[in-house]
């Protein structure tokens, strides 16, 4: 007589376990909040690095194996004492590594140059295959 | 008709929960760890564009420069010495985190490489600067 009944026959059966329906529901509750309140970090970005302290010291054009590219404050690329765009970054950079496969990059930027400037730059000569690329602040108006 | 015996035998209606519950707690378990170990800066800047950014999983202390040369960290607004110390507190905490500079492509490069300062000197050799990607 109990059998033909179920639905009511669970209802006063005793449960072995505890009865986890609510504590379920609690987390999944808990869940959601901590999806939602996740900031899934998809950070990209370029590895920023100093040039070596022994470059720093001597900045001279002579030392042939590193090639400078100066960003002014008003965003002017220079490179060997020529005003270039940011499209002609890559050619010189090829270049340059054509003759000194082994060269890196600094990029010597001004202090109140645009950071756009001098990311899109690095993103150039990496584009040109060095990836060796350092940033060096200044603060002389004076671009080599 | 002993009830016991009844309960025993008698089929179950419902499913058996345990097994979705272990899941649900690994999910949960998951998702606590994640929001607490990424330090969000707190303001929204507009990235530089770079075709050669490369993913860095591991960054998760975000330092935002904004284009009026406020440094944001950990949702405060910071000084450029505060950088330093809680870049070392931050580090002391867990060793193996790295640092994503987010500078606003309008904001002055100097700040940039100030704050990148700041950081090594705090311990953290491993700066990026926070770019958008291809993917956007």
């Amino acid at each position: 007589m109990r059998r033909m009944s179920n639905a009511v026959d669970e209802g006063d059966d005793e449960d072995h376990g505890i009865d986890l329906a609510p504590m379920l529901d609690f987390v999944l509750n808990l869940l959601i909040f901590f999806i939602i309140t996740a900031i899934f970090v998809k950070e990209v970005g370029l590895t920023l690095s100093t040039p070596p302290p022994s470059n720093n010291a001597k900045k001279t054009d002579n030392d042939d194996s590193t090639m400078y590219i100066a960003v002014r404050a008003n965003g002017d690329i220079v490179v060997d004492q020529r005003l270039i765009d940011k499209a002609s970054v890559r050619p010189n950079v090829e270049r340059f590594k054509g003759e000194k496969p082994e060269g890196s990059v600094i990029v010597v930027a001004n202090t109140k140059s645009p950071t756009g400037i001098v990311v899109g730059v690095m993103d150039e000569v990496r584009k040109g295959g060095i990836m060796n690329v350092s940033i060096a602040p200044t603060n002389t108006s004076r671009t080599q | 008709m002993m009830p016991q015996r009844h309960s025993h035998d008698e089929e179950h209606h419902g499913i058996d929960l345990a097994p979705m519950l272990d899941f649900v707690f690994n999910l949960l378990i998951f998702f606590i760890i994640i929001t607490s170990f990424v330090k969000q800066a707190g303001v929204k800047i507009i990235p530089s564009d770079a075709d050669t950014a490369e993913h860095r999983d591991s960054g998760n202390i975000l330092i935002a420069v904004r284009a009026n040369g406020e440094i944001w960290m950990d949702r405060k607004k910071v000084s450029l010495p505060e950088v330093r110390a809680m870049v070392e507190r931050m580090h002391a905490e867990r060793p193996d985190d790295t640092v994503v500079i987010q500078a606003d492509k309008l904001s002055e490069s100097g700040i940039m490489s100030k704050v990148m300062e700041q950081v090594q000197a705090g311990g953290i050799a491993t700066v990026s600067v926070g770019t958008k990607g291809e993917g956007g």
